[in-house]
C-alpha cells in the first residue's frame, strides 16, 4: 500500500493502490483470506435479492425486509481447495430511478446473480434489459448467473422453468430456480459462481503467457504486493 | 563362512538386481514397461498432428544423472481405437518414415526436443540423455549394452537413443529390434572433413561401403542442400521508416509528425538472408561432384528458398517510445517538482505529509492568483515556437486554423464490437483521435525527445489551458459528451466530469443571471393552470404527468423534475465503494450506508411533494417503485414499505416540498472542478504515466494494426493497472517486431510467400542483390537413399566447416547357425542341453537349448513343456576362453558385459545350487 500513502494528501479523487482493479486485492486490514470475489446481485424490484442474500450470508429469512436504498452489501468467506475465498455479496435497489447509481458499481464484479421472480411475468421480461446493463457497464469477463426466485409460490408461479432455461441458454449462462424462503438451491448459486469464476480466472492466466514470464517486473513486485500476491488461483 | 545359508532367502531373493549397472537397467525397463512401450501393447495409429508430446524420467548411474524421455507426435485421436501394433507394422511405420524423411533436410525444424525425428522419420522415440557428456568409450559402451538389453527384454517397439559424446555435437546413437530386423542409428561427428566425405562420390562410395551388399545395388538416390548466406543484405531495398525526434528541428518541424508514433526499426533489421538451393532428387550418376570436378550449380537448382535472420536486438521505435513511459511508472516525484513549480501551485510533496486537509477555496485561489503573479513569469524548457503549435494541435479551438479540428462524433468504441481481438483491446479505451489520444502521443513523443523537463512543461501548460477553459466556461474538445464514461481511461473521464461542471456552471450562471422567478421550472398544461389553486400550494417542478396514474387524493399524479445523480469517476466510485466497504456488513452499518444513500432520495421525494402537493407516501411509491404499490388495496403501501423505521417513511417524513431547482445540489460543480483541476496537477510523474499510458498504448496498437500487425491474442481482465500496462506493451512489442519482420520479407519476396519456393523474378532479385553471384556455400547438405532387399537404407552427411554423417542402416537378425554340441556337464539340469553358438548379424550368441521335456518352464510367459533356450549375447561380454557357461552367466557384475537378466533370473530359481554362484561364489 506504499502509493497508497505516497499521494493520499492529494485529492480524494486519489486512484492509485485503490484504482487497480481488486480481484486480487487483498484488504490490508483483513488478511484473514486468500482472495476476495465481489459479487452483485441485480434484478427487477421485490424479486427477492435482499432475502436472497440474507438468507446466504446469515442463514435467515424474513418476509419483508425494507427495500434496499441504493446498494448494500454482505461479507461471507467460503472455503474452496483449502483457499479462503472472502466474497463481497453487494444487493442493489431494483428501481429503475436506481439504475444510475447501481450500474456504478458494476465494475470491478466478478460475477453477478442475475434474478427474476418466477410470480411476475415483467421481472422475467426485464432480464434482457439487465444483461445489457451488464454487458455495458462491468467488465468483459464477468460471469453471470441467471435465477428464477420464489420457487416455492408454485401456485402462482407465471414464468415456467422450462421458459428459464430457454432464456439462460440463449444468454450462455447458467441457470437455478431457487427459494430464499425454503432455502432451495440458494447456496448451490453461490457455489457454483465462485466456481465458474476460478475457472475463468485460471483460464485467462493460461492465456496470458507473457505475464507469467514476468519479464522485466522483478522490482515491481514488491511496491504493490496485494496486486500480484498469487497469479496462480488453485481456489 | 560356515553359517547355515536359508535356502528360502535365496529362493525369494533377487539376485538379478544386486549390482548398480543391473538396478539401472532394471530400472529402463521398469520405465518402458509403465509406459506401455511393448510391441503388443503400442496403440496403433494412423494420423498425426504436428505436435510433438513428451514424457520423461530420470535414473541416476555412476553418478550421472540420466533423463529418459518418450517423445511421440500426438496421434489425431480416433475414439475406441484398440488396434496395437505388431512387429510387422512398427517396422513398416519405421521405414516408410526413413523413405521419406529423405525429403527433408538436417537442419530443418520438426518441434520434436531432439532432431533425430527430424533425421530419420520418427514418428515415437526413446532418448536417453545424461546431464554431463558420456564421452570416454567405456561408459557409452556400457549405456548402449544397457540400452540394448532393456529394450530386447521388454519387446520394446519404440526405437531408442543415447546422446552421447559433448552434447554439442548431436550425437545420437540409437537402435531398434525386432526378431527379424535391427536398425541401427549412427551418428558420426567429426570437427574436419575428411577428404573422402567432402564430396558426393565419396559419400556415395562410403555409403555403399557401409551397406556391404552382397549384390548390386539400384543407383542411389540423393538430395542435396547447398546453403548461401548473403551477409550484405543493406542492398536489399530497404525502406526507412519515420525518423524519431525529426520534429524537434525547427526547419523539418511539422506538427503533421507528431499525429503518428514513431514505428517500425530504424536501422535494417535482418542480420542476413539465408538462400537454400535445393535438389530434391536425383541419381547418383546424373550430377558428378567429386575432388577433382564438380558440376554442382546452385543457379541450376530446381528449388531456391530463402528465410531471413533478424537481429537479436531489433531496436523498435514505437517500443523504445512506449518503454520510456513506462519507466516512469517507477518515479513517485511530484511531475511540477521537475520545473519547481510544486510550491507556487500550492502542491505539496506527497513523500512529506501523508494526510492532507480538505482543499479550501481559498487556498485554491491562492493558487490561482499566484499563477498570474510568479508563475506567468514561468518560461518552460520547450521553445515557444514548437510549444504553441502542439497547443493548437490538442486544443485546436483555440485557433481559428481547422487544420486539425477534431471530428464531430467522437466514437467510443464499444467493447465486444466485431469477436476479433484486437491488439490491446484490454486497455481502456479513449475517443481514438480525441484530446486524450493527442495529448498522450504528442507527450510520449515529447518525453522521448527531451526527457521529463519537457513532459513536465507539456502537463503545466494542459492543465493552464484546463484551468483557464474552466474559468471562461469553455468546454474542453476532444472530448466525449455525457458523464464520465467508465469503459474510457480515467483521464478522459476527468476530463468529461470536466466537460460535465463546465456545462453546468455555464448554464447556471445563465439561469441565475436571468430571472428569479421560477416560472420557467414547472410547467403545468394550460387547464390546470387556470385551476384555482391556493399560492402557497402551487406545484413546481413538474416533468410530466405519469401516464393516467392519479394521487390517493384523485389529483393526477405528475412525474418531477429531479436532479441527476452526480457524475463521478471510476476512482470517486471506489472511494464511495471503498467507504462503505469500511462501514463493515452488520445491520447498523447497513442502515448508515442507506442513509447515506438517500441523499437522492430524498431530493427526489422533495422534488414530487413540490410537483404533486398533497402527496402522500403511496404516491411517490406508485410512482417510483411501482411494486411496492398495491392498487388492489385501493393503492396501499406493500408490506416493506410499512415496516416500522424503514428509511422510506423517514425520509418522506422529513421531505419538505422542494423543486429540483431549488434544492442543495447534489452535484457542486464549483467543487468537482476544483478538484479535476487539482487532481491533474498535482499527479506524480508515475501518476502521471498512468493517466497517459492507455492512451499511448491504444494508439500505440491502432498503429501496428495499421502497418499490418494481426490481432492480438491475449485476454486479460482482473489485473491491476501496471501488469495491464506490461502485457500491452509486450504485445506491442511483439507485433512490431513481427510487422518489422514482415516488412522485410516483402521487400525480399515481393509477390511470393516465405517458406515457398522463389519464383524467377525472386531468384533474379536475390542474384542481383549477391552482386550477380553467389559466394562459396556455408554449408552443403547431400542426402543418400537405397533400397536393398532388406529395407531403405539411408545416409545423411552435412557439411559446414564441421562434419556430420547420420545413417540408419537395417540388418537381418536372424542367425546364422554355426555349431550345436550337447553340453558336457555332470548335473542333470543339463542332459540332452545343447549349447548352439549363433552368429547374428551384429551379435554372436551362446544359446543353450533345453529339450521338451527338461521339466523347466518358461521364464517369460511360465509354460512347461516347451523347448526352452537361454541367450547369453557374447559379443559385448569379453568372455574368456574356456570360461564356462555359469560363470559367463554369473560373471556380469564387471561393467562392459552385459547379461541376460532373465537367463540369470531363470537360473537363480531353477538351480538353487547354482544360485550361490550369484550371491556368495565364495560358499562353493
Amino acid at each position: 500500500m506504499k502509493n497508497k500513502e505516497d499521494t493520499s494528501s492529494t485529492t480524494s479523487g486519489d486512484e492509485m493502490a485503490g484504482g487497480g482493479d481488486p480481484k486480487w486485492q487483498k484488504d490490508a486490514a483483513d488478511q484473514n483470506f486468500d482472495y476476495m470475489f465481489k459479487l452483485l446481485i441485480i434484478g427487477n424490484s421485490s424479486v427477492g435479492k435482499t432475502s436472497f442474500l440474507f438468507r446466504y450470508a446469515d442463514d435467515s429469512f424474513t418476509s419483508a425486509f425494507v427495500s434496499t436504498v441504493g446498494i448494500d452489501f454482505k461479507v461471507k468467506t467460503v472455503f474452496r481447495h483449502d483457499k479462503r475465498v472472502k466474497l463481497q455479496i453487494w444487493d442493489t435497489a431494483g428501481q429503475e430511478r436506481y439504475r444510475t447509481i447501481t450500474t456504478a458499481y458494476y465494475r470491478g464484479a466478478m460475477g453477478f446473480i442475475l434474478m427474476y421472480d418466477i410470480t411476475n411475468e415483467e421481472s422475467f421480461n426485464s432480464v434482457q434489459d439487465w444483461v445489457t446493463q451488464i454487458k455495458t457497464y462491468s467488465w468483459d469477463n464477468a460471469q453471470v448467473i441467471l435465477v428464477g426466485n420464489k420457487c416455492d409460490m408454485e401456485e402462482e408461479r407465471v414464468v415456467s422453468a422450462e421458459r428459464g432455461r430457454q432464456l439462460a441458454e440463449q444468454l450462455g449462462v447458467e441457470f437455478y430456480e431457487t427459494s430464499a424462503k425454503e432455502n432451495i438451491n440458494v447456496k448451490a448459486v453461490f457455489e457454483r459462481l465462485v466456481d465458474i469464476i476460478c475457472d475463468k480466472m485460471s483460464e485467462s492466466l493460461d492465456s496470458e503467457p507473457a505475464m507469467l514470464a514476468g519479464g522485466a517486473r522483478g522490482q515491481r513486485l514488491t511496491e504493490q504486493p496485494q496486486g500480484n500476491s498469487n497469479p496462480n488461483c488453485n481456489c | 563362512m560356515n553359517e547355515e545359508i536359508d535356502e528360502y532367502d535365496i529362493y525369494h531373493q533377487d539376485f538379478t538386481t544386486v549390482s548398480e549397472w543391473e538396478v539401472f537397467i532394471a530400472r529402463l525397463e521398469e520405465i518402458l514397461n509403465d509406459w506401455k512401450l511393448t510391441k503388443t501393447k503400442l496403440l496403433r495409429f494412423s494420423e498425426y498432428t504436428k505436435k510433438w508430446i513428451s514424457k520423461s524420467e530420470d535414473i541416476v548411474f555412476q553418478g550421472i544423472r540420466f533423463k529418459i524421455s518418450y517423445n511421440m507426435l500426438e496421434p489425431i485421436d480416433k475414439k475406441d481405437n484398440n488396434d496395437t501394433t505388431d512387429d510387422k507394422f512398427i517396422f513398416q511405420e519405421i521405414q516408410t518414415g526413413l523413405w521419406n524423411s529423405a525429403s527433408k533436410f538436417m537442419d530443418d525444424l520438426d518441434g520434436s526436443p531432439y532432431p533425430v525425428s527430424n533425421w530419420f522419420g520418427l514418428k515415437r522415440y526413446l532418448m536417453l540423455c545424461s546431464d554431463i557428456p558420456l564421452v570416454e568409450g567405456s561408459i557409452i559402451k556400457l549405456v548402449m549394452s544397457s540400452i540394448n538389453i532393456a529394450f530386447a527384454n521388454v519387446n520394446c517397439g519404440v526405437p531408442v537413443f543415447a546422446k552421447i559424446r559433448e552434447h554439442w555435437q548431436h550425437n545420437y546413437q540409437g537402435l531398434y529390434e525386432d526378431h527379424e530386423y535391427k536398425v541401427s542409428f549412427d551418428t558420426i561427428h567429426l570437427k574436419r572433413i575428411s577428404n573422402q566425405c567432402s564430396h558426393l562420390s565419396g559419400l556415395v562410395s562410403l555409403f555403399k561401403s557401409k551397406i556391404a551388399s552382397p549384390v548390386a545395388l539400384d543407383a542411389v538416390i540423393v538430395s542435396a542442400k547447398f546453403s548461401y548466406e548473403l551477409k550484405d543484405s543493406d542492398s536489399f531495398a530497404w525502406r526507412k521508416l519515420t525518423r524519431s525526434n525529426e520534429f524537434l528541428s525547427i526547419d523539418g518541424f511539422d506538427v503533421k509528425k507528431l499525429i503518428q508514433l514513431p514505428f517500425g526499426s530504424e536501422k535494417n533489421p535482418v542480420a542476413s538472408v539465408l538462400l537454400n538451393a535445393i535438389w530434391p532428387k536425383f541419381r547418383e550418376s546424373t550430377i558428378v561432384d567429386s575432388s577433382t570436378f564438380s558440376d554442382i550449380d546452385p543457379i541450376m537448382a530446381p528449388i531456391w528458398m530463402v528465410s531471413l535472420q533478424l537481429r537479436d536486438q531489433i531496436n523498435c521505435q514505437l517500443s523504445d517510445t512506449v518503454s520510456k513511459v513506462m519507466e516512469l511508472l517507477d518515479n513517485n516525484f511530484l511531475l511540477m517538482d521537475t520545473l519547481g513549480l510544486s510550491r507556487s501551485l500550492g502542491l505539496v510533496n506527497p513523500l512529506h505529509k501523508i494526510t492532507e486537509a480538505p482543499i479550501t477555496i481559498s487556498k485554491l485561489v491562492k493558487a490561482a492568483m499566484g499563477q498570474s503573479t510568479n508563475v506567468s513569469e514561468f518560461k518552460g524548457p520547450i521553445p515557444d515556437d514548437l510549444l504553441m503549435p502542439l497547443l493548437y494541435y490538442v486544443f485546436p479551438d483555440a485557433v481559428d486554423d481547422n487544420t486539425f479540428n477534431y471530428p464531430d462524433q467522437l466514437e467510443i468504441e464499444y467493447k465486444g464490437d466485431g469477436s476479433d481481438n484486437k491488439l490491446c483491446n484490454y486497455v481502456k479505451t479513449s475517443p481514438q483521435g480525441g484530446l486524450v489520444w493527442r495529448l498522450s502521443v504528442t507527450a510520449a513523443r515529447l518525453y522521448d525527445a527531451g526527457g521529463l523537463q519537457y513532459l513536465a512543461h507539456l502537463w503545466y501548460e494542459f492543465t493552464q489551458e484546463l484551468q483557464y477553459r474552466w474559468e471562461h466556461r469553455i468546454l474542453v474538445p476532444g472530448v466525449a459528451e455525457g458523464a464520465p464514461n467508465a469503459r474510457t481511461c480515467l483521464l478522459h473521464q476527468k476530463l468529461q466530469l470536466l466537460n460535465c461542471c463546465i456545462a453546468r456552471a455555464a448554464e447556471g450562471s445563465s439561469i441565475f443571471a436571468g430571472n428569479s422567478s421560477e416560472d420557467e421550472f414547472y410547467d403545468c398544461s394550460e387547464s390546470e393552470s387556470t385551476e384555482e389553486q391556493p399560492p402557497w400550494d402551487r406545484p413546481v417542478g413538474r416533468l410530466h404527468r405519469l401516464e393516467d396514474a392519479s394521487l390517493k387524493n384523485g389529483a393526477p399524479l405528475y412525474v418531477p423534475r429531479t436532479q441527476d445523480p452526480a457524475p463521478k469517476t471510476e476512482d470517486q466510485l471506489e472511494e464511495d465503494a471503498e467507504l462503505m466497504v469500511r462501514l463493515g456488513d452488520d445491520a447498523k452499518a447497513s442502515e448508515l450506508r442507506a442513509r447515506m444513500m438517500s441523499a437522492s432520495l430524498l431530493s427526489d421525494m422533495e422534488a414530487f411533494k413540490a410537483a404533486n402537493p398533497g402527496a402522500e407516501l403511496c404516491d411517490f411509491v406508485q410512482w417510483y417503485s411501482p411494486r411496492d404499490w398495491m392498487p388492489e388495496d385501493g393503492g396501499a403501501l406493500g408490506a416493506r414499505m410499512l415496516l416500522p423505521g424503514n428509511p422510506w417513511m423517514e425520509t418522506w417524513s422529513v421531505a419538505r416540498p422542494v423543486p429540483a431547482v431549488r434544492q442543495r445540489r447534489l452535484f457542486d460543480e464549483t467543487r468537482e472542478a476544483q478538484q479535476v483541476l487539482h487532481f491533474l496537477r498535482s499527479r506524480t510523474v508515475s501518476a502521471v504515466a498512468e493517466l497517459l499510458l492507455p492512451a499511448i498504448l491504444r494508439a500505440g496498437a491502432a498503429k501496428a494494426i495499421e502497418e499490418g500487425a494481426s490481432g492480438g491474442s491475449v485476454s486479460v481482465g482482473g489485473i491491476d493497472k501496471r501488469r495491464t500496462f506490461e502485457v500491452a506493451a509486450r504485445e506491442i512489442y511483439d507485433a512490431e517486431r513481427e510487422a518489422c519482420r514482415s516488412l522485410c520479407v516483402r521487400t525480399v519476396f515481393g509477390e511470393g510467400r516465405e517458406g515457398e519456393p522463389l519464383d524467377v523474378a525472386g531468384r533474379a532479385r536475390i542474384l542481383a542483390a549477391a552482386g550477380g553471384a553467389l559466394p562459396p556455400p556455408t554449408r552443403r547438405e547431400f542426402t543418400l537413399r537405397v533400397r536393398d532387399e532388406l529395407a531403405p537404407q539411408l545416409m545423411r552427411a552435412a557439411l559446414a566447416t564441421d562434419l556430420t554423417i547420420i545413417g540408419a542402416f537395417t540388418e537381418r537378425t536372424s542367425t546364422i547357425f554355426v555349431r550345436s554340441e550337447p553340453v558336457t556337464s555332470c548335473d542333470p539340469c543339463y542332459q540332452r542341453a545343447r549349447i548352439v553358438v549363433v552368429v547374428g548379424a551384429s551379435e554372436i550368441i551362446l544359446r543353450v537349448v533345453f529339450m521338451a521335456d527338461c521339466g523347466r518352464w518358461c521364464d517369460r510367459c511360465g509354460r512347461a513343456g516347451q523347448a526352452l533356450c537361454c541367450d547369453v549375447s557374447v559379443s559385448a561380454a569379453r568372455i574368456g576362453v574356456g570360461e564356462c557357461v555359469e560363470c559367463a552367466c554369473a560373471r556380469p557384475r564387471s561393467p562392459g558385459a552385459p547379461r541376460n537378466r532373465s537367463v540369470a533370473r531363470w537360473y537363480a530359481r531353477s538351480i538353487p545350487g547354482r544360485a550361490r554362484f550369484s550371491s556368495k561364489p565364495d560358499n562353493k
